[in-house]
């Protein structure tokens, strides 16, 4: 018994101390939550309204879906592909995102499927560039935890609009269209996501925080699901912005190729190579295209031009270098 | 027996041919264009590259270099021997280092720099500079 108490390190008295400790134990619990709800004041975090950010504004054409049980994914998808211009609707787009067992939709699900209805799907994070977005017009899938962090409950919802003056965001959310969520619930909620974000755009859209590399990795991604007549836009689209671009230069003129338009490809992939003399990729497809297209001595010297420029490629530019030579022979 | 070794032997000649002409048009589908994405990831890695040899280049970061008893040739071959992912985590973090105008902060960035190199060169265990840094046993290549 001694020893137990040994551990405990305090022992029990009767009578008033006995209160007292029970009142030092209260004390306790509310400086604990205090503390929490102090950790979770939002006003840090969210800009002020400014010259670049308008202390309100609402979408007007974003559709709503009412969501079936578990269907929030679905839902919200098909509401920002809806506005993005895609006919869409929860039904269709459910088997793309919808996990059975988990009874949910999983980030990448979602902006896989964005990618297959030819999409940019562009993920953001934190309140500035959510409210930058909103402003620019764009409506944003956001992934909030509306329970607890060690009892999650994931929920999707599209913000359509914020007023920073009376502290709301506007949101699509399971049954209601234009819910109003005070910017203290929806901080407390959507930073259990990490502030997790998504665009869902039409690709000759440049999200307003657009940055060149995650707009082209953006278009990429695009890419390798295949929507090469939308990357050529995507890259298009990039190549305004930023003209410099290597990938958006690169893409563009293997977007042309993988559709068979290799006219454009070779023009696409001589613009690159005139921009970027020193990148053997640039040449290493243009060569390709050239031969191709029955330009072989043109082909010959931009294959050539590649091998010497040479680089951790330089085994793949030797390649199309030899397919060319045994052509030529 | 005889029958079947017969008949094994044209299928597996037939299996043979038809695999060969399965694969000899796909390798030469490979031997075209370079992806967008290897070829961004290619170029991100050299431009990292480039910038970390120039400032391995300043007279301030070598100086600190030698300070750390380092021979800034073999600090450069220590980058020279990091592969493209971890060349452009590198570059990404010295980008983020303070780096003002005035003397002393090029000082301080120096030898933050410094600091990072060796500390990235030693999570890979390229070198064993600092004892903090866990290394898994690896093979010497």
């Amino acid at each position: 018994m001694l020893a137990r108490r040994a551990d405990f390190g305090y022992e029990f008295h009767s009578g008033r101390s006995d209160q007292f400790q029970a009142y030092l134990a209260f004390l306790l619990f509310i400086a604990i939550n205090l503390m929490f709800i102090g950790c979770a004041m939002p006003q840090r975090k969210w800009p002020q309204p400014g010259e670049h950010l308008p202390s309100r504004h609402e979408l007007e054409s974003v559709p709503f879906y009412p969501q079936k049980a578990f269907h929030c994914g679905p839902a919200t998808l098909a509401m920002a592909l809806a506005w993005s211009g895609i006919r869409a609707d929860t039904d269709t787009v459910a088997p793309e995102v919808f996990t059975p067992s988990i009874k949910g939709s999983l980030q990448p699900a979602m902006i896989a499927a964005a990618r297959r209805h030819g999409r940019i799907a562009y993920p953001i994070s934190g309140p500035a560039a959510m409210l930058m977005e909103v402003s620019a017009g764009h409506p944003v899938v956001v992934l909030q935890n509306l329970g607890l962090s060690w009892k999650p409950a994931w929920h999707y919802a599209v913000v359509v609009g914020y007023d920073l003056d009376q502290g709301i965001v506007i949101v699509h959310s399971m049954n209601t269209p234009r819910k109003r969520l005070s910017l203290r619930v929806f901080e407390n909620t959507w930073a259990r996501s990490g502030h997790w974000g998504l665009l869902v755009l039409p690709p000759t859209r440049l999200p307003a925080t657009a940055t060149q590399h995650d707009f082209v990795s953006a278009v990429v991604g695009l890419e390798k699901a295949g929507q090469y007549q939308a990357t050529v836009q995507g890259y298009k689209t990039a190549l305004v912005r930023w003209p410099d671009s290597l990938g958006a230069h690169i893409g563009l003129g293997n977007s042309y190729y993988a559709l068979g338009d290799k006219r454009s490809a070779e023009a696409a992939f001589r613009q690159a190579s005139r921009r970027f003399p020193t990148n053997g990729s640039a040449f290493n497809n243009l060569a390709q295209v050239l031969w191709e297209l029955g330009k072989h001595q043109e082909a010959l010297e931009a294959a050539r031009k590649a091998v010497k420029l040479g680089g951790p490629l330089v085994n793949r530019y030797r390649e199309t270098l030899q397919q060319i030579q045994a052509g030529e022979r | 027996m005889r029958t079947i070794r017969r008949l094994a032997k044209s299928v597996s000649l037939f299996v043979t041919v038809s695999m060969l002409s399965l694969v000899v048009p796909y390798q030469s589908c490979l031997a075209a264009v370079i992806g967008t994405e290897t070829a961004l990831d290619v170029a991100r890695g050299q431009e990292a590259r480039q910038y970390l040899e120039g400032v391995l280049a300043r007279e301030d970061v070598q100086k600190a270099l030698t300070a750390q008893g380092i021979d800034p040739k073999e600090a450069e071959r220590r980058v020279e021997g990091l592969s493209n992912t971890e060349v452009v985590r590198l570059a990404k973090k010295v980008e983020e280092l303070p780096a003002g105008g005035d003397a002393l902060s090029a000082i301080i960035f120096a030898g933050l720099f410094v600091f990072v190199v060796l500390l990235v060169t030693d999570i890979l265990g390229y070198t064993d500079v600092f004892p903090f840094v866990k290394k898994h046993a690896r093979k010497k290549s």
